[in-house]
Protein backbone atom coordinates (compact mmCIF):
# COMPACT_ATOMS: atom_id res chain seq x y z
CA UNK A 1 0.00 0.00 0.00
CA UNK A 2 1.39 3.39 -0.97
CA UNK A 3 1.65 6.04 1.69
CA UNK A 4 2.83 8.65 -0.81
CA UNK A 5 1.17 8.94 -4.21
CA UNK A 6 2.27 11.90 -6.25
CA UNK A 7 1.53 12.29 -9.93
CA UNK A 8 2.60 15.06 -12.31
CA UNK A 9 3.34 17.47 -9.49
CA UNK A 10 4.24 20.91 -10.72
CA UNK A 11 5.26 23.76 -8.42
CA UNK A 12 5.70 27.25 -9.73
CA UNK A 13 6.80 30.17 -7.57
CA UNK A 14 5.80 33.60 -8.77
CA UNK A 15 7.36 36.82 -7.58
CA UNK A 16 6.28 39.93 -9.41
CA UNK A 17 6.46 39.18 -13.12
CA UNK A 18 8.96 36.38 -12.61
CA UNK A 19 7.78 32.78 -12.48
CA UNK A 20 10.07 29.91 -11.64
CA UNK A 21 8.95 26.33 -12.18
CA UNK A 22 10.79 24.35 -9.51
CA UNK A 23 9.01 21.01 -10.01
CA UNK A 24 8.12 20.09 -13.59
CA UNK A 25 5.84 17.08 -13.28
CA UNK A 26 7.14 14.85 -10.52
CA UNK A 27 5.52 11.47 -10.08
CA UNK A 28 6.39 9.33 -7.10
CA UNK A 29 4.98 6.42 -5.14
CA UNK A 30 6.39 5.28 -1.80
CA UNK A 31 5.13 2.21 0.05
CA UNK A 32 4.44 1.95 3.75
CA UNK A 33 7.58 0.86 5.61
CA UNK A 34 9.90 1.84 2.78
CA UNK A 35 13.05 3.90 3.35
CA UNK A 36 13.82 6.22 0.46
CA UNK A 37 16.58 8.75 -0.08
CA UNK A 38 16.02 11.79 -2.24
CA UNK A 39 19.25 13.22 -3.59
CA UNK A 40 19.99 16.10 -5.87
CA UNK A 41 22.06 19.22 -6.26
CA UNK A 42 21.19 22.50 -4.61
CA UNK A 43 18.24 24.19 -6.31
CA UNK A 44 17.02 20.95 -7.85
CA UNK A 45 13.67 21.08 -6.01
CA UNK A 46 14.37 18.61 -3.18
CA UNK A 47 13.12 20.80 -0.39
CA UNK A 48 10.14 22.01 -2.42
CA UNK A 49 9.11 18.41 -3.05
CA UNK A 50 9.64 17.60 0.64
CA UNK A 51 7.48 20.59 1.58
CA UNK A 52 4.68 19.41 -0.71
CA UNK A 53 4.89 15.82 0.52
CA UNK A 54 4.94 17.23 4.08
CA UNK A 55 1.79 19.25 3.38
CA UNK A 56 3.59 22.50 4.05
CA UNK A 57 3.18 23.67 0.47
CA UNK A 58 0.46 22.80 -2.01
CA UNK A 59 1.28 21.80 -5.59
CA UNK A 60 0.49 24.23 -8.42
CA UNK A 61 -0.63 21.27 -10.54
CA UNK A 62 -0.88 17.52 -10.17
CA UNK A 63 -2.17 15.31 -7.42
CA UNK A 64 -0.71 14.31 -4.08
CA UNK A 65 -2.21 11.75 -1.73
CA UNK A 66 -0.59 11.25 1.69
CA UNK A 67 -1.70 8.29 3.82
CA UNK A 68 -4.95 8.18 1.83
CA UNK A 69 -5.67 11.91 2.25
CA UNK A 70 -5.75 14.13 -0.81
CA UNK A 71 -3.65 17.29 -0.51
CA UNK A 72 -5.88 20.06 -1.81
CA UNK A 73 -5.28 23.74 -2.45
CA UNK A 74 -7.33 24.43 0.68
CA UNK A 75 -4.57 25.15 3.17
CA UNK A 76 -6.87 24.75 6.15
CA UNK A 77 -6.83 20.96 5.75
CA UNK A 78 -3.04 20.73 5.74
CA UNK A 79 -2.39 21.06 9.51
CA UNK A 80 -4.73 18.12 10.08
CA UNK A 81 -2.79 15.89 7.66
CA UNK A 82 0.49 16.99 9.24
CA UNK A 83 -0.82 16.15 12.71
CA UNK A 84 -2.17 12.73 11.79
CA UNK A 85 0.30 11.40 9.28
CA UNK A 86 3.65 13.18 9.20
CA UNK A 87 6.67 13.53 11.42
CA UNK A 88 9.50 15.89 10.51
CA UNK A 89 13.21 15.83 11.24
CA UNK A 90 15.02 19.01 10.29
CA UNK A 91 18.60 19.80 9.43
CA UNK A 92 18.71 22.49 12.15
CA UNK A 93 16.84 20.22 14.65
CA UNK A 94 14.32 23.04 15.30
CA UNK A 95 13.77 22.06 18.91
CA UNK A 96 12.04 24.54 21.21
CA UNK A 97 14.85 26.13 23.19
CA UNK A 98 12.72 26.81 26.26
CA UNK A 99 11.47 23.22 26.54
CA UNK A 100 13.35 20.21 27.87
CA UNK A 101 13.94 17.19 25.66
CA UNK A 102 10.88 15.52 27.15
CA UNK A 103 8.72 18.64 26.85
CA UNK A 104 9.67 19.03 23.18
CA UNK A 105 8.20 15.61 22.50
CA UNK A 106 5.28 16.09 24.84
CA UNK A 107 4.34 19.35 23.16
CA UNK A 108 4.31 17.65 19.74
CA UNK A 109 2.07 14.98 21.24
CA UNK A 110 -0.18 17.68 22.70
CA UNK A 111 -0.60 19.22 19.25
CA UNK A 112 -1.48 15.77 17.90
CA UNK A 113 -4.17 15.39 20.56
CA UNK A 114 -2.41 13.31 23.25
CA UNK A 115 -2.42 15.10 26.60
CA UNK A 116 -1.51 14.69 30.26
CA UNK A 117 -0.13 11.43 31.58
CA UNK A 118 -0.47 9.62 28.25
CA UNK A 119 1.75 12.23 26.59
CA UNK A 120 4.25 12.03 29.46
CA UNK A 121 4.47 8.23 29.25
CA UNK A 122 4.80 8.21 25.47
CA UNK A 123 7.49 10.90 25.49
CA UNK A 124 9.41 8.89 28.11
CA UNK A 125 9.20 5.78 25.93
CA UNK A 126 10.32 7.66 22.84
CA UNK A 127 13.31 9.16 24.63
CA UNK A 128 14.26 5.70 25.90
CA UNK A 129 13.96 4.40 22.33
CA UNK A 130 16.45 6.99 21.05
CA UNK A 131 18.74 6.39 24.02
CA UNK A 132 18.18 9.69 25.80
CA UNK A 133 16.13 8.55 28.78
CA UNK A 134 18.77 9.94 31.11
CA UNK A 135 18.69 13.38 29.53
CA UNK A 136 15.00 13.98 29.31
CA UNK A 137 15.14 17.03 31.55
CA UNK A 138 17.95 18.70 29.60
CA UNK A 139 17.30 21.83 27.58
CA UNK A 140 18.43 21.66 23.94
CA UNK A 141 21.32 24.06 24.69
CA UNK A 142 22.75 21.44 27.04
CA UNK A 143 22.63 18.65 24.44
CA UNK A 144 25.16 17.83 21.72
CA UNK A 145 24.21 18.00 18.03
CA UNK A 146 23.70 14.25 17.88
CA UNK A 147 21.57 14.27 21.01
CA UNK A 148 19.45 17.10 19.65
CA UNK A 149 18.87 15.12 16.47
CA UNK A 150 17.85 12.10 18.53
CA UNK A 151 15.30 14.25 20.33
CA UNK A 152 14.10 15.51 16.94
CA UNK A 153 13.72 11.92 15.76
CA UNK A 154 11.77 11.04 18.90
CA UNK A 155 9.54 14.06 18.27
CA UNK A 156 8.97 12.94 14.66
CA UNK A 157 8.00 9.48 15.89
CA UNK A 158 5.54 10.93 18.43
CA UNK A 159 1.92 10.26 17.70
CA UNK A 160 2.66 7.25 15.46
CA UNK A 161 2.87 9.28 12.27
CA UNK A 162 3.26 6.70 9.48
CA UNK A 163 5.38 9.01 7.31
CA UNK A 164 8.69 10.47 8.51
CA UNK A 165 10.26 13.20 6.39
CA UNK A 166 13.86 14.14 7.14
CA UNK A 167 15.69 17.10 5.66
CA UNK A 168 19.46 16.58 5.72
CA UNK A 169 19.33 14.93 9.16
CA UNK A 170 23.08 14.31 9.26
CA UNK A 171 24.24 17.68 7.96
CA UNK A 172 25.01 19.25 11.31
CA UNK A 173 26.56 16.32 13.14
CA UNK A 174 29.92 14.57 12.98
CA UNK A 175 30.45 11.43 10.89
CA UNK A 176 30.45 8.92 13.74
CA UNK A 177 27.29 10.36 15.24
CA UNK A 178 25.67 10.57 11.81
CA UNK A 179 26.21 6.84 11.32
CA UNK A 180 24.63 6.11 14.72
CA UNK A 181 21.70 8.42 13.96
CA UNK A 182 21.06 6.81 10.59
CA UNK A 183 21.17 3.35 12.09
CA UNK A 184 18.79 4.43 14.82
CA UNK A 185 16.50 5.96 12.24
CA UNK A 186 16.52 2.80 10.13
CA UNK A 187 15.93 0.50 13.08
CA UNK A 188 13.01 2.50 14.47
CA UNK A 189 11.41 2.95 11.04
CA UNK A 190 11.61 -0.75 10.28
CA UNK A 191 10.50 -1.87 13.77
CA UNK A 192 7.46 0.36 13.64
CA UNK A 193 6.75 -0.02 9.90
CA UNK A 194 7.13 3.71 9.27
CA UNK A 195 7.94 5.17 5.89
CA UNK A 196 11.07 7.27 5.85
CA UNK A 197 11.91 9.76 3.12
CA UNK A 198 15.30 11.41 3.59
CA UNK A 199 16.44 14.41 1.58
CA UNK A 200 20.21 14.35 1.67
CA UNK A 201 23.58 15.08 0.13
CA UNK A 202 25.22 12.56 2.46
CA UNK A 203 26.28 9.35 0.65
CA UNK A 204 26.18 7.45 3.98
CA UNK A 205 22.42 7.66 3.88
CA UNK A 206 22.30 5.26 0.93
CA UNK A 207 23.43 2.48 3.24
CA UNK A 208 20.15 2.43 5.12
CA UNK A 209 17.73 3.01 2.26
CA UNK A 210 15.65 0.63 0.19
CA UNK A 211 15.97 2.87 -2.86
CA UNK A 212 17.41 6.19 -3.90
CA UNK A 213 15.67 8.83 -5.98
CA UNK A 214 17.55 11.54 -7.76
CA UNK A 215 16.02 14.88 -8.57
CA UNK A 216 17.45 17.33 -11.04
CA UNK A 217 15.88 20.31 -12.75
CA UNK A 218 12.55 19.56 -11.14
CA UNK A 219 12.29 15.99 -12.41
CA UNK A 220 12.86 12.69 -10.60
CA UNK A 221 14.77 9.71 -11.82
CA UNK A 222 15.37 6.55 -9.85
CA UNK A 223 18.96 5.52 -9.20
CA UNK A 224 19.51 1.75 -9.30
CA UNK B 1 -0.67 20.42 28.04
CA UNK B 2 2.85 21.79 27.94
CA UNK B 3 2.68 25.47 28.80
CA UNK B 4 4.95 26.57 25.98
CA UNK B 5 3.79 30.20 26.22
CA UNK B 6 4.95 30.55 29.82
CA UNK B 7 8.16 28.61 29.21
CA UNK B 8 9.18 30.73 26.21
CA UNK B 9 8.31 33.90 28.12
CA UNK B 10 10.28 32.95 31.23
CA UNK B 11 13.16 31.47 29.25
CA UNK B 12 14.39 34.97 28.43
CA UNK B 13 14.20 36.45 31.92
CA UNK B 14 15.58 39.87 31.03
CA UNK B 15 13.03 40.40 28.29
CA UNK B 16 10.28 39.20 30.61
CA UNK B 17 11.47 41.62 33.29
CA UNK B 18 11.41 44.50 30.80
CA UNK B 19 7.89 43.59 29.69
CA UNK B 20 6.58 43.27 33.24
CA UNK B 21 8.33 46.50 34.26
CA UNK B 22 6.67 48.34 31.39
CA UNK B 23 3.25 47.08 32.40
CA UNK B 24 3.94 47.75 36.08
CA UNK B 25 5.06 51.29 35.31
CA UNK B 26 1.90 51.93 33.30
CA UNK B 27 -0.32 50.43 36.02
CA UNK B 28 1.41 52.50 38.72
CA UNK B 29 1.09 55.67 36.66
CA UNK B 30 -2.60 55.10 36.03
CA UNK B 31 -3.37 54.05 39.63
CA UNK B 32 -1.48 56.93 41.23
CA UNK B 33 -2.84 59.52 38.84
CA UNK B 34 -6.44 58.36 39.09
CA UNK B 35 -6.06 57.74 42.84
CA UNK B 36 -4.80 61.28 43.41
CA UNK B 37 -7.56 62.61 41.20
CA UNK B 38 -10.13 60.66 43.19
CA UNK B 39 -8.55 61.95 46.39
CA UNK B 40 -8.78 65.53 45.19
CA UNK B 41 -12.35 65.09 44.03
CA UNK B 42 -13.35 63.48 47.29
CA UNK B 43 -12.13 66.58 49.13
CA UNK B 44 -14.21 68.65 46.72
CA UNK B 45 -17.36 67.02 48.03
CA UNK B 46 -16.32 65.75 51.43
CA UNK B 47 -18.79 67.90 53.37
CA UNK B 48 -21.62 66.93 51.02
CA UNK B 49 -20.81 63.25 51.45
CA UNK B 50 -20.27 63.39 55.21
CA UNK B 51 -23.14 65.65 56.23
CA UNK B 52 -26.53 64.22 57.07
CA UNK B 53 -28.36 66.38 54.53
CA UNK B 54 -30.46 64.66 51.85
CA UNK B 55 -31.07 67.87 49.91
CA UNK B 56 -28.96 70.99 49.46
CA UNK B 57 -30.53 74.30 48.50
CA UNK B 58 -28.18 76.78 46.87
CA UNK B 59 -28.46 80.14 45.22
CA UNK B 60 -29.14 79.95 41.49
CA UNK B 61 -26.35 78.37 39.43
CA UNK B 62 -23.93 77.87 42.28
CA UNK B 63 -21.16 75.86 40.64
CA UNK B 64 -19.75 73.96 43.60
CA UNK B 65 -19.93 73.80 47.35
CA UNK B 66 -16.88 76.01 47.91
CA UNK B 67 -18.17 78.88 45.75
CA UNK B 68 -21.17 79.85 47.80
CA UNK B 69 -23.39 82.85 47.18
CA UNK B 70 -25.46 84.36 50.03
CA UNK B 71 -29.25 84.56 50.02
CA UNK B 72 -31.83 85.40 52.63
CA UNK B 73 -31.82 83.06 55.59
CA UNK B 74 -35.59 83.32 55.90
CA UNK B 75 -36.14 80.92 52.97
CA UNK B 76 -35.48 78.08 55.37
CA UNK B 77 -38.99 78.62 56.78
CA UNK B 78 -40.58 77.78 53.43
CA UNK B 79 -38.60 74.59 53.30
CA UNK B 80 -39.50 73.39 56.78
CA UNK B 81 -43.18 73.25 55.85
CA UNK B 82 -42.69 71.02 52.83
CA UNK B 83 -44.22 67.54 53.30
CA UNK B 84 -41.54 64.90 53.86
CA UNK B 85 -39.03 67.33 55.38
CA UNK B 86 -37.90 66.31 58.85
CA UNK B 87 -35.71 69.34 59.42
CA UNK B 88 -34.00 72.17 57.53
CA UNK B 89 -31.22 74.47 58.70
CA UNK B 90 -29.09 77.24 57.26
CA UNK B 91 -25.44 76.58 56.53
CA UNK B 92 -22.90 79.24 55.69
CA UNK B 93 -19.77 78.27 53.77
CA UNK B 94 -17.51 81.27 53.47
CA UNK B 95 -13.94 82.04 52.51
CA UNK B 96 -12.12 84.35 54.88
CA UNK B 97 -8.60 85.10 56.04
CA UNK B 98 -7.05 84.11 59.32
CA UNK B 99 -4.31 86.14 61.04
CA UNK B 100 -1.34 84.02 62.03
CA UNK B 101 0.99 84.66 64.98
CA UNK B 102 3.72 85.45 62.47
CA UNK B 103 1.74 88.44 61.24
CA UNK B 104 0.90 86.76 57.97
CA UNK B 105 -2.62 85.92 56.86
CA UNK B 106 -3.85 82.73 55.22
CA UNK B 107 -7.06 81.65 53.57
CA UNK B 108 -9.61 79.69 55.55
CA UNK B 109 -12.92 78.08 54.57
CA UNK B 110 -15.43 78.61 57.35
CA UNK B 111 -18.44 76.36 57.91
CA UNK B 112 -21.14 77.94 60.08
CA UNK B 113 -24.07 76.02 61.55
CA UNK B 114 -26.27 76.51 64.61
CA UNK B 115 -26.17 72.83 65.47
CA UNK B 116 -23.21 70.90 64.10
CA UNK B 117 -23.87 67.55 65.71
CA UNK B 118 -27.37 67.41 64.22
CA UNK B 119 -25.81 67.49 60.74
CA UNK B 120 -22.87 65.23 61.61
CA UNK B 121 -20.37 67.99 60.89
CA UNK B 122 -17.45 67.91 61.49
CA UNK B 123 -17.30 64.15 60.96
CA UNK B 124 -13.86 63.37 62.39
CA UNK B 125 -12.90 65.19 65.56
CA UNK B 126 -9.34 65.00 66.83
CA UNK B 127 -9.96 67.03 69.97
CA UNK B 128 -12.88 68.95 71.52
CA UNK B 129 -16.66 68.90 71.14
CA UNK B 130 -18.53 70.60 68.27
CA UNK B 131 -21.52 71.09 70.62
CA UNK B 132 -19.52 73.82 72.38
CA UNK B 133 -19.07 75.91 69.25
CA UNK B 134 -22.38 77.74 69.89
CA UNK B 135 -21.32 78.77 73.39
CA UNK B 136 -18.95 81.64 72.55
CA UNK B 137 -16.33 83.02 70.19
CA UNK B 138 -15.00 79.61 69.48
CA UNK B 139 -13.57 77.83 66.47
CA UNK B 140 -12.43 74.31 65.59
CA UNK B 141 -9.57 74.11 63.10
CA UNK B 142 -8.61 71.18 60.95
CA UNK B 143 -5.36 69.43 61.72
CA UNK B 144 -4.28 69.84 58.08
CA UNK B 145 -4.05 73.58 58.80
CA UNK B 146 -0.89 73.08 60.85
CA UNK B 147 1.18 72.92 57.66
CA UNK B 148 -0.10 76.32 56.55
CA UNK B 149 -0.91 78.07 59.83
CA UNK B 150 1.87 76.66 61.98
CA UNK B 151 1.30 74.71 65.16
CA UNK B 152 -1.78 75.41 67.25
CA UNK B 153 -3.41 73.76 70.19
CA UNK B 154 -6.76 73.77 71.96
CA UNK B 155 -6.91 76.90 74.08
CA UNK B 156 -4.91 79.04 71.64
CA UNK B 157 -6.45 82.13 70.08
CA UNK B 158 -6.55 83.19 66.44
CA UNK B 159 -8.05 86.24 64.77
CA UNK B 160 -10.41 86.31 61.79
CA UNK B 161 -11.63 89.68 60.46
CA UNK B 162 -10.96 91.40 63.78
CA UNK B 163 -12.68 88.69 65.82
CA UNK B 164 -10.53 86.97 68.41
CA UNK B 165 -11.54 83.31 68.44
CA UNK B 166 -10.54 80.61 70.90
CA UNK B 167 -9.60 77.25 69.43
CA UNK B 168 -11.70 74.68 71.31
CA UNK B 169 -10.72 71.62 69.32
CA UNK B 170 -9.42 70.25 66.07
CA UNK B 171 -10.80 68.09 63.30
CA UNK B 172 -9.35 65.79 60.65
CA UNK B 173 -9.88 65.36 56.88
CA UNK B 174 -11.67 68.70 56.61
CA UNK B 175 -9.82 70.15 53.66
CA UNK B 176 -11.30 71.73 50.56
CA UNK B 177 -10.47 70.89 46.96
CA UNK B 178 -8.17 73.91 46.84
CA UNK B 179 -6.42 72.49 49.95
CA UNK B 180 -7.66 75.47 51.99
CA UNK B 181 -8.25 74.14 55.51
CA UNK B 182 -11.78 74.16 56.83
CA UNK B 183 -12.81 75.56 60.19
CA UNK B 184 -16.08 75.18 62.05
CA UNK B 185 -17.73 78.11 63.75
CA UNK B 186 -21.14 79.07 65.08
CA UNK B 187 -23.59 80.29 62.43
CA UNK B 188 -24.39 83.65 64.10
CA UNK B 189 -20.75 84.29 64.89
CA UNK B 190 -19.86 83.73 61.24
CA UNK B 191 -22.51 86.28 60.21
CA UNK B 192 -20.88 88.76 62.59
CA UNK B 193 -17.46 88.14 61.06
CA UNK B 194 -18.65 89.41 57.68
CA UNK B 195 -21.88 91.31 58.45
CA UNK B 196 -22.00 93.15 55.14
CA UNK B 197 -22.06 89.99 53.06
CA UNK B 198 -23.69 87.65 55.53
CA UNK B 199 -26.06 89.76 57.67
CA UNK B 200 -29.38 87.85 57.82
CA UNK B 201 -28.04 85.69 55.03
CA UNK B 202 -27.10 82.08 54.53
CA UNK B 203 -25.35 80.34 51.64
CA UNK B 204 -27.09 76.97 51.79
CA UNK B 205 -30.08 75.32 53.34
CA UNK B 206 -29.57 71.74 54.44
CA UNK B 207 -32.60 69.48 54.37
CA UNK B 208 -33.10 66.17 56.13
CA UNK B 209 -36.04 64.11 54.91
CA UNK B 210 -38.31 61.91 56.99
CA UNK B 211 -37.55 58.19 56.74
CA UNK B 212 -39.30 56.75 53.68
CA UNK B 213 -40.02 60.15 52.17
CA UNK B 214 -39.94 60.44 48.38
CA UNK B 215 -36.73 62.42 47.91
CA UNK B 216 -37.42 63.50 44.34
CA UNK B 217 -40.97 64.58 45.17
CA UNK B 218 -39.71 66.60 48.13
CA UNK B 219 -36.98 68.15 46.00
CA UNK B 220 -39.47 69.09 43.30
CA UNK B 221 -41.82 70.64 45.84
CA UNK B 222 -39.00 72.68 47.39
CA UNK B 223 -37.94 73.78 43.93
CA UNK B 224 -41.52 74.85 43.23
CA UNK B 225 -41.56 76.94 46.40
CA UNK B 226 -38.07 78.38 45.79
CA UNK B 227 -38.04 78.98 42.04
CA UNK B 228 -35.04 81.32 42.19
CA UNK B 229 -32.82 78.78 43.92
CA UNK B 230 -31.35 75.45 42.91
CA UNK B 231 -32.45 72.40 44.85
CA UNK B 232 -30.21 69.37 44.58
CA UNK B 233 -30.39 65.86 45.90
CA UNK B 234 -27.20 65.02 47.78
CA UNK B 235 -25.64 62.82 45.08
CA UNK B 236 -26.50 65.21 42.30
CA UNK B 237 -24.98 68.13 44.17
CA UNK B 238 -21.81 66.13 44.82
CA UNK B 239 -21.64 65.20 41.17
CA UNK B 240 -22.15 68.81 40.15
CA UNK B 241 -19.38 70.00 42.45
CA UNK B 242 -17.00 67.36 41.11
CA UNK B 243 -17.90 68.10 37.50
CA UNK B 244 -17.07 71.74 38.02
CA UNK B 245 -13.49 70.98 39.00
CA UNK B 246 -13.08 68.31 36.36
CA UNK B 247 -14.31 70.40 33.45
CA UNK B 248 -13.44 73.95 34.40
CA UNK B 249 -9.91 73.52 35.69
CA UNK B 250 -8.44 71.15 33.13
CA UNK B 251 -7.59 68.71 35.89
CA UNK B 252 -9.81 66.11 34.23
CA UNK B 253 -8.06 66.59 30.91
CA UNK B 254 -4.69 66.43 32.64
CA UNK B 255 -5.63 63.18 34.31
CA UNK B 256 -7.03 61.80 31.05
CA UNK B 257 -3.82 62.60 29.20
CA UNK B 258 -1.67 61.02 31.89
CA UNK B 259 -3.83 57.89 31.94
CA UNK B 260 -3.69 57.75 28.16
CA UNK B 261 0.09 58.13 28.19
CA UNK B 262 0.36 55.44 30.87
CA UNK B 263 -1.71 53.07 28.78
CA UNK B 264 0.28 53.98 25.68
CA UNK B 265 3.59 53.28 27.41
CA UNK B 266 2.26 49.91 28.58
CA UNK B 267 0.91 48.98 25.16
CA UNK B 268 4.07 50.05 23.35
CA UNK B 269 6.38 48.18 25.74
CA UNK B 270 4.29 45.01 25.60
CA UNK B 271 3.77 45.23 21.84
CA UNK B 272 7.45 45.83 21.21
CA UNK B 273 8.76 43.10 23.49
CA UNK B 274 6.20 40.56 22.32
CA UNK B 275 6.89 41.43 18.70
CA UNK B 276 10.65 41.04 19.08
CA UNK B 277 10.02 37.82 20.98
CA UNK B 278 7.89 36.58 18.08
CA UNK B 279 10.62 37.54 15.62
CA UNK B 280 13.26 35.78 17.73
CA UNK B 281 11.11 32.65 17.93
CA UNK B 282 9.83 32.85 14.38
CA UNK B 283 11.44 29.59 13.38
CA UNK B 284 10.06 27.88 16.48
CA UNK B 285 6.59 29.08 15.56
CA UNK B 286 7.16 27.79 12.01
CA UNK B 287 8.05 24.47 13.65
CA UNK B 288 4.78 24.56 15.60
CA UNK B 289 2.99 24.84 12.27
CA UNK B 290 5.14 22.16 10.64
CA UNK B 291 4.39 19.63 13.37
CA UNK B 292 0.67 20.17 13.07
CA UNK B 293 -0.12 23.39 14.90
CA UNK B 294 -2.35 26.04 13.40
CA UNK B 295 -2.16 29.82 13.41
CA UNK B 296 -4.70 29.65 16.24
CA UNK B 297 -2.27 27.59 18.35
CA UNK B 298 0.40 30.27 17.89
CA UNK B 299 -2.06 33.12 18.55
CA UNK B 300 -2.95 31.40 21.81
CA UNK B 301 0.73 31.21 22.77
CA UNK B 302 1.26 34.93 22.15
CA UNK B 303 -2.03 35.93 23.78
CA UNK B 304 -1.19 33.86 26.85
CA UNK B 305 2.21 35.53 27.07
CA UNK B 306 0.44 38.89 26.95
CA UNK B 307 -1.92 37.84 29.74
CA UNK B 308 0.97 36.55 31.90
CA UNK B 309 2.82 39.86 31.39
CA UNK B 310 -0.39 41.75 32.20
CA UNK B 311 -1.09 39.81 35.41
CA UNK B 312 2.52 40.03 36.68
CA UNK B 313 2.76 43.71 35.69
CA UNK B 314 -0.58 44.47 37.34
CA UNK B 315 0.40 42.78 40.61
CA UNK B 316 3.69 44.67 40.69
CA UNK B 317 2.07 47.97 39.66
CA UNK B 318 -0.81 47.65 42.11
CA UNK B 319 1.66 46.82 44.88
CA UNK B 320 3.76 49.87 44.08
CA UNK B 321 0.63 52.04 44.02
CA UNK B 322 -0.37 50.80 47.46
CA UNK B 323 3.14 51.56 48.71
CA UNK B 324 2.70 55.11 47.41
CA UNK B 325 -0.34 55.66 49.66
CA UNK B 326 1.57 56.38 52.91
CA UNK B 327 4.13 58.43 50.99
CA UNK B 328 1.37 60.60 49.52
CA UNK B 329 -0.37 60.82 52.88
CA UNK B 330 2.83 62.21 54.39
CA UNK B 331 2.51 65.20 52.06
CA UNK B 332 -1.22 65.53 52.73
CA UNK B 333 -2.34 64.03 49.44
CA UNK B 334 -5.08 61.44 49.51
CA UNK B 335 -4.47 58.52 47.16
CA UNK B 336 -7.81 56.72 46.92
CA UNK B 337 -7.45 53.18 45.57
CA UNK B 338 -10.66 51.19 45.83
CA UNK B 339 -10.91 47.45 45.07
CA UNK B 340 -13.39 48.11 42.26
CA UNK B 341 -10.92 50.55 40.70
CA UNK B 342 -8.19 47.91 40.85
CA UNK B 343 -10.67 45.55 39.18
CA UNK B 344 -11.17 47.98 36.31
CA UNK B 345 -7.41 48.56 35.97
CA UNK B 346 -6.81 44.79 35.95
CA UNK B 347 -9.35 44.19 33.19
CA UNK B 348 -7.97 47.17 31.26
CA UNK B 349 -4.40 45.94 31.66
CA UNK B 350 -5.26 42.48 30.35
CA UNK B 351 -7.30 43.94 27.49
CA UNK B 352 -4.57 46.38 26.44
CA UNK B 353 -1.87 43.72 26.62
CA UNK B 354 -4.02 41.49 24.40
CA UNK B 355 -4.42 44.39 21.97
CA UNK B 356 -0.64 44.87 22.05
CA UNK B 357 -0.13 41.17 21.32
CA UNK B 358 -2.46 41.37 18.33
CA UNK B 359 0.22 43.35 16.49
CA UNK B 360 2.26 40.14 16.42
CA UNK B 361 -0.72 38.19 15.08
CA UNK B 362 -0.31 39.86 11.68
CA UNK B 363 3.24 38.60 11.48
CA UNK B 364 2.14 35.09 12.40
CA UNK B 365 -0.58 35.14 9.74
CA UNK B 366 2.17 35.51 7.11
CA UNK B 367 4.40 32.87 8.70
CA UNK B 368 5.58 30.36 6.14
CA UNK B 369 6.09 26.96 7.74
CA UNK B 370 8.59 26.15 4.97
CA UNK B 371 10.93 28.35 7.01
CA UNK B 372 11.74 25.20 8.99
CA UNK B 373 13.81 23.95 6.07
CA UNK B 374 16.00 27.03 5.89
CA UNK B 375 19.33 27.19 7.65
Amino acid sequence: MNIIEASNVVKTFTEGRESVQVLRGVSLNVERGEIVALEGPSGSGKTTLLSILGCILTPSEGEVIIDGQRVTRDESVLPGIRRRSIGFVFQQFNLFGALTAQENIEYALNLKGTRGRDARVESDQLLEAVGLGERKRFLPRDLSGGQKQRVAIARALAGNAPLLLADEPTANIDTATATQILELFRRLAKEQNRTLLIVTHDPKVRAITDRVLHIADGLIKETP
Amino acid sequence: MIDIARKILLHDKLRFLITVSGVAFAVTLVCVQVGLFAGLLSSATVTIEKSDADIWITSKNTANVDFSVPFSESFVQRVRSVPGVERADNLIVWFSRINLPTGATEGILLYGLENFTRWKLPWKIEDGDAENLRRGNFIMLDASARKRYGTFATGDFREISGHRLKIIGSTQEAKSFTTTPMAFIDYRLLQQIDPIALGDKTTYVLVKLLPGADAEAARAEIQRRLPYHDVHLKNHWAQLSKSYWVTSTGIGLNMGITVFLGCLVGVVVVAQTLYTSVMDHFKEFATVKAIGGSNGDIYRIIAKQAVIAAVCGFILGAGMSLLMQPIMASVDLALILKPEFFGIVFVGTVALCLVASAISFRKIATLDPALVFRS
